[in-house]
């Protein structure tokens, strides 16, 4: 059967979908990076606050808003070895405690001394942060108390403690957008490793050897066939082989004859080449839908330990890709012009 | 068809974490009883909930200290030394 064959580069057969779950990923990354514009300081100052006396900030107004909450973060400016237990405290116009929230501060370090060695740690935790969200406008004044301070070692103290307040309005939790990128970030990765993998298997074969062949129904006017080679090789394969595919239509006879170039990857072992491998990939659109037999030969085969051919029938691409285009010649001859002209 | 469901998963996932974020769906909500969705930032604790006012005459909610809130005596540093 006399065919035409047409080699045409394509992006017809991209598959949207992971370009979708990208875009879902670089939007929780806008987000992030947006997050900033929306938060405004309000209050960043540094307060004096003791166990009977607790350190008082001008009132807020709040008002119901749909971005963001008031978040306030108190850090405890004390000494090393040292404890103390505030409360961060709210209160509406009329004195009343409207919530409040406490934390465990504490600061410490030392030294360390492992097998003859030494060195000194330090750490501390001693940054509390609350976030409101306010139902209805209202004024709300802040507060920082201390409630119990001390050393590590037991004493109880009665000094006063400095906190650095900071209060924000139009805070964005973050601690959503980072998961959310991770996951659709992850997902969106998963997509694009999975799309060449996408289609039904028409043939899948492996041998032990360098020329498989197989048959299977594929192609289709709007269907695009996947064909590709797998080359195991041993430690004395040149750098490159050809690929050699030949496709055959339904009554067994030879369509489409084509030779590629496959680079080999060796896979090295205490600077010794073990092993080869190598792959290529050929598109194809065949019609009609049919029965087409795959043939491969690998040159030189003599180095060739393993050659699988697997060809796809309906695949995706990750973006455009060269196709060659299989199809029946048009029957009535007078159309040809090369028949024309001779 | 599977790159469609991980494209409609990672647009869920984006949808959700982003309003989540960007409305403070974990923040306290002043005068709400219920607080579900709380989530606390940097280890502190509310220290109080929000109950119906019984006493007063003007209803809503009042915050109430938790009784428990004298424990925090308890505490004496959680640095290394403190054995935790």
């Amino acid at each position: 059967m006399p065919v035409t064959i047409q080699t045409r580069h394509m992006g017809r057969f991209i598959d949207p979908w992971s370009y979708i779950a990208l875009g879902a990923a670089g939007l929780v990354l806008l987000a992030f990076i947006v997050a900033q514009f929306f938060q405004k300081t309000l209050v960043s100052t540094t307060v004096s606050a003791s166990e009977d006396e607790p350190a008082q900030l001008e009132a807020i107004q709040l008002s119901r808003q749909p971005i963001g909450a008031l978040r306030i973060d108190v850090k405890a400016l004390i000494p090393t070895n040292r404890w103390v237990t505030y409360e961060i405290q709210l209160f509406d116009q009329q004195g009343q405690v409207i919530a409040s929230a406490i934390k465990e501060a504490w600061k410490e370090s030392g030294t360390w001394y492992e097998e003859g060695e030494s060195g000194s740690w330090s750490e501390e935790d001693t940054l509390g942060g609350l976030d409101v969200r306010a139902q209805k406008n209202e004024q709300v004044s802040i507060a920082v108390a201390v409630l119990e301070y001390g050393q590590i070692s037991g004493q109880e103290l009665d000094e006063p403690v400095q906190f650095k307040v900071t209060v924000q309005n139009g805070v964005v939790d973050t601690r959503y957008l980072l998961p959310g990128l991770i996951g659709a970030g992850s997902l969106a990765l998963i997509a694009f490793m999975a799309t060449p993998l996408s289609g039904k298997k028409a043939i899948a074969k492996t041998i032990r050897d360098s020329d498989p062949s197989g048959r299977g129904t594929a192609g289709g006017s709007d269907r695009l066939v996947r064909v590709k080679v797998d080359v195991k090789s041993d430690e004395t394969s040149p750098r490159q082989l050809e690929v050699r595919l030949f496709i055959n239509d339904a009554y067994g006879e030879q369509i489409y004859a084509h030779s590629l170039p496959m680079t080999l990857r060796y896979k090295k072992e205490n600077g010794k080449v073990e092993e080869a491998t190598g792959k290529v990939q050929a598109f194809f659109i065949l019609e009609p839908r049919s029965s087409y037999g795959f043939h491969v030969e690998v040159m030189p085969d003599a180095p060739v330990d393993q050659t699988t051919l697997t060809v796809r029938d309906r695949t995706r691409t990750r973006q455009s890709v060269e196709v060659v285009q299989i199809s029946p010649s048009p029957l009535d001859i007078s159309e040809n012009p090369q028949d024309q002209q001779t | 068809m599977l790159t469609k469901v991980l494209a409609a998963t990672a647009v869920a996932i984006a949808v959700f974490t982003i309003i989540a974020g960007y409305t403070q769906r974990s923040a306290l909500v002043l005068g709400e009883e219920k607080q579900r969705n709380y989530w606390s930032r940097r280890g502190t604790s509310l220290s109080g909930t929000y109950n119906e006012n019984t006493t007063g005459t003007s209803g809503g909610v009042i915050w109430v200290p938790l009784p428990n809130r004298s424990s925090y005596g308890s505490f004496r540093g959680g640095g290394p030394s403190a054995g935790k």
